[in-house]
């Protein structure tokens, strides 16, 4: 569904991310960890069309997805809650998931997909006309997650959605995720800094240290990388 | 006494709704789009010649006659603006605006200040090519009629302009609409989003650059109107912009940024105390005394009489 293949982004001449590749299928979960600076967000930016790739390529349905413009993903079934949850603060609740269902799909599934996102998160249809500016970190998130699916997509790409919440609201979000992705049959690619948490959840993980993808495979393989228990997962030698 | 204070009262609310609609125009452009707008009074100027030659065009058609003709004329002068506000966006000001300017917004404003100053320049300069220096008004013979009202105690009577009324009439009907259509339309409701977050809005799959030309060919067709109808009453040279951007951008500020009632009560308040303070003050120094007001509010209320907190935060 998703495949990008040997990419490479660069910012005023330092290499953010060099040949990078990895690729998710319909109904999959993958997960992208790895520490700060890794450049797991300009991954992200980057396959949504906001930063310019160097080199390589990201296709959507075995078509290449770089040359088109940044707003036409939302329409292609791609929906993006991005890194610090960027809600339009100063529209309500109800608002911000109205403009989720912008494309065509997410129009057509709106009663159902709005009764969907209100099971999911019960405090979004409990502050449906508050604005989204006055809402708490994690309802926020729960918002931003909800905006995602209003499109009725058919991969949502999460950035760090534990990104300063207390553990419990990240553990809740987590499990709402995870439920979505059983239940809907959702196909997700996750960028993470909580590893653990992260790649018990997912399919597949890919391991992104700066710039460079260093490691992949299924959740066991990685768990049983030495690597990965001593950076990520503070455990000893298996 | 009581009569003087009684049609200062009336004029300013009917001259401050006038300005609501026109602080509405500049609403869009500056508080919701946040792009700096120096050329906002020039589009209202544009909407008043506008007005003008689409009356004398009625007038040599023999159509709608001098009633309705002025006023439909104004109307018109909106998507006439509204095509030139696009088209200006399009060429100019998207450079130095929204997702532009989005990455690097510490330098983004002075550009928007230079680019709208000399837009502004040109239309006067270019205006007085076209247009001439003669003072000019749209014709209506309702400019020269009042409807009279009372006598209240006191024997006081309450003389009401029928040119102003009638527009005033049109400006809060134009107003509503707008509102209505930025608060429950998806399009309004899209062009907030894009105002509100252009990055996220683009990854909802809205077409950024698209909303804002809309916005801004909203915001000059708007203002056209405003002129349309203010040019009923009033006479106009191509500089005529100068008087009222200033007013604009008080209104706008004094309602609260990024609101659209904000903005037509900023505007109407602009209005009201302009009219009122002629009871005491000279002539000369009714702008003066806008500032007055617009320094005590701004002072006693930083978020603008009608500003939503939560955008502050």
């Amino acid at each position: 569904m998703l495949e990008v293949r040997d990419l490479s982004v660069s910012y005023g001449g330092l290499r953010a991310l060099q040949g990078v590749s990895l690729a998710v299928g319909p109904g999959q979960f993958v997960t992208v960890v790895g520490p700060n600076g890794a450049g797991k967000t300009t991954l992200f930016k980057t396959i949504c069309g906001v930063v310019p790739a160097a080199g390589g390529s990201v296709s959507w349905d075995g078509a290449p997805l770089l040359s088109r413009p940044a707003s036409a993903r939302a329409h292609l079934g791609i929906a993006h809650v991005p890194e610090g949850r960027q809600v339009f603060r100063t529209l309500t609740v109800r608002e911000n998931l109205e403009m989720g269902a912008w494309p065509a799909a997410g129009r057509a599934r709106w009663a159902q997909t709005l009764e969907r996102i209100h099971t999911l998160f019960p405090i979004l249809a409990e502050r449906s006309s508050q604005l989204a500016g006055t809402l708490s970190g994690g309802e926020q998130q729960m918002l931003a997650i909800g905006r995602g699916l209003a499109s009725a997509p058919r991969l949502l790409m999460l950035d760090e959605p534990s990104m300063g919440l207390a553990p419990a609201v990240a553990e809740a979000i987590f499990e709402r995720i995870a439920q979505i992705h059983k239940e809907d049959g959702l196909a997700i690619l996750l960028v993470e800094q909580r590893v653990a948490e992260a790649l018990e959840l997912s399919d597949r993980g890919y391991v992104l240290e700066t710039g460079r993808m260093v490691l992949e495979g299924p959740y066991e393989t990685l768990l049983a990388d030495d690597r990965v228990r001593r950076s990520y997962l503070g455990l000893g030698e298996a | 006494m009581l009569e003087n204070v009684l049609n200062a009262v009336a004029a300013g609310l009917i001259i401050g709704c006038l300005y609501g609609l026109m602080c509405i125009g500049l609403g869009l452009i500056f508080g919701i789009m946040k792009v700096v707008n120096f050329a906002q009074g020039e589009l209202l100027m544009l909407g008043m010649y506008v007005s003008l030659y689409l009356v004398g065009g009625f007038v040599a058609l023999g159509i709608l006659g001098p009633y309705i003709g002025p006023f439909v004329a104004a109307l018109l002068a909106g998507p006439v603006l509204f095509v030139g506000g696009a088209l200006l966006h399009r060429f100019l000001i998207s450079h130095v605006s929204g997702l532009s300017i989005a990455s690097r917004t510490e330098t983004g404003g002075f550009g928007q200040l230079i680019v709208t100053l000399g837009i502004s320049l040109i239309l006067q300069n270019g205006g007085l090519i076209v247009f001439g220096s003669t003072p000019k008004s749209v014709l209506t013979p309702l400019s020269a009629r009042a409807f009279i009202l009372g006598p209240f105690p006191g024997g006081a009577l309450l003389f009401l302009n029928q040119a102003r009324v009638y527009s005033c009439a049109v400006a809060i009907v134009v107003a509503i609409v707008l509102w209505l259509v930025m608060e429950r339309t998806r399009l309004g409701k899209s062009l907030r989003a894009a105002a509100d977050n252009p990055v996220a809005a683009t990854y909802m799959g809205i077409d950024v650059d698209r909303a804002y030309r809309i916005a801004f060919g909203l915001g000059a067709g708007i203002t056209a109107i405003a002129g349309g109808l203010m040019a009923t009453y009033l006479t106009f040279t191509p500089f005529v912009g100068l008087d009222y951007v200033i007013i604009m951008y008080s209104g706008v500020v004094l309602g609260g940024m990024g609101s659209i009632l904000g903005a037509f009560w900023g505007g109407l308040t602009v209005g009201f105390v302009q009219q009122v303070s002629a009871l005491v003050l000279p002539p000369q120094l009714q702008n003066a005394a806008i500032f007055v007001v617009f320094l005590l509010i701004v002072g006693l209320r930083p978020e603008g009489l009608f500003g939503r907190s939560a955008e502050r935060a």
